[in-house]
């Protein structure tokens, strides 16, 4: 597949009810977070992942990423999905540029989230950042000028 | 990179236009990291090549606008889609007609589905914020992207009187 088709047609786009994990990687406050909701099932006395979706706010690489990771884990164990990173998550795309690997690890992080608990890395502090500029203040009191 | 944007307000757009440095979290920088350091660990960008396009950031800037004006002519004539990244409470009380809510769901939507080739008009209260938001876009594509100057308050003045203006408190 390849990534502009996995921009514009993600698999798995959505929050899933009835979920048995959920893990988070990132934070929406800094504009780059992605959820992901996994449900397993029982084959053969196997616990193994029967769906997965997402939910991203963030580069559209990460869509991308979590759209495939999604599929690939489909009927693994978690412990056979946490064994794999995001080059291996992202690897149908092919290569991603070295300015998008953060994407993948964003998926690998929320993945693992969900799986094992652990939480994702913490991002380093960084300077504002343009994605703040969409994150308007919670609530604000209007006033009309006449 | 604290003292290059003090002195290159319009900097951090163009990192993020031509780079995709600077955006989000994951691909942005620390304050106290040197400009020279953050073009090596991005693939040794040349230093002297992005520091000519932080300098013609100012320019770039004043392209990416778009006066109330020309903007009420692109709604008039279907042309663009207008972005709206005020507050719930902002949109609801004083909107253009037809634009759309910033949200998580609607960029979700964006990246997937919209041409790289629409005409998009971003607005927030008085264009103080419109810029930054516009150069994530480019930054992720899109060809053709503008920013209200003045914001909606210009627009109240110079494109539809009929819409009151307003404070925040």
């Amino acid at each position: 597949m390849n990534m502009d088709d996995a921009i514009a047609n993600p698999k798995n786009l959505g929050e899933m009810s009835g979920a048995d994990a959920v893990g988070t990687a990132g934070s929406s406050d800094c504009g780059d977070m992605l959820r992901m909701w996994v449900k397993f099932r029982d084959e053969g006395g196997r616990r193994v992942i029967d769906k997965a979706t997402f939910q991203s706010f963030g580069c559209q690489t990460a869509i991308a990423v979590a759209g495939i990771a999604t599929e690939m884990i489909k009927g693994k164990t978690p412990e056979e999905a946490l064994a794999l990173s995001g080059t291996e998550l992202s690897a149908p795309l092919g290569p991603l540029p070295p300015m998008k690997i953060h994407c993948a690890q964003l998926v690998e992080g929320a993945l693992k989230n969900a799986l094992a608990g652990v939480p994702s890395e913490p991002l380093s502090p960084s300077a504002p950042t343009l994605a703040d500029s969409l994150q308007p203040p919670k609530k604000v009191t209007i006033k009309l000028h006449s | 990179m604290q003292e290059l944007l003090a002195a290159y307000p319009g900097a951090q757009r163009a990192l993020f236009r031509n780079y995709h440095i600077g955006g989000c979290a994951s691909c942005g920088f620390r304050p106290e990291e040197k400009l020279s350091d953050v073009c090596a660990r991005n693939e040794g960008l040349p230093l002297d090549e992005v520091l000519g396009k932080v300098r013609e950031s100012h320019e770039q800037d004043e392209k990416v606008f778009i006066s109330p004006s020309e903007a009420a002519e692109a709604r008039r004539t279907g042309a663009a889609r207008f972005l709206d990244i005020r507050t719930r409470e902002e949109h609801e009380a004083v909107k253009i007609e037809g634009a759309e809510l910033f949200s998580q769901d609607l960029i979700q939507q964006m990246m997937g589905g919209c041409p790289k080739d629409t005409l998009l008009i971003i607005f927030d209260h008085t264009g103080t914020r419109s810029l930054d938001a516009a150069a994530y876009f480019s930054g992720h594509g899109f060809e053709n992207v503008r920013a209200l100057k003045g914001g909606i308050d210009a627009w109240s003045v110079e494109a539809d009187p009929s819409l009151p203006r307003y404070s925040v408190e």
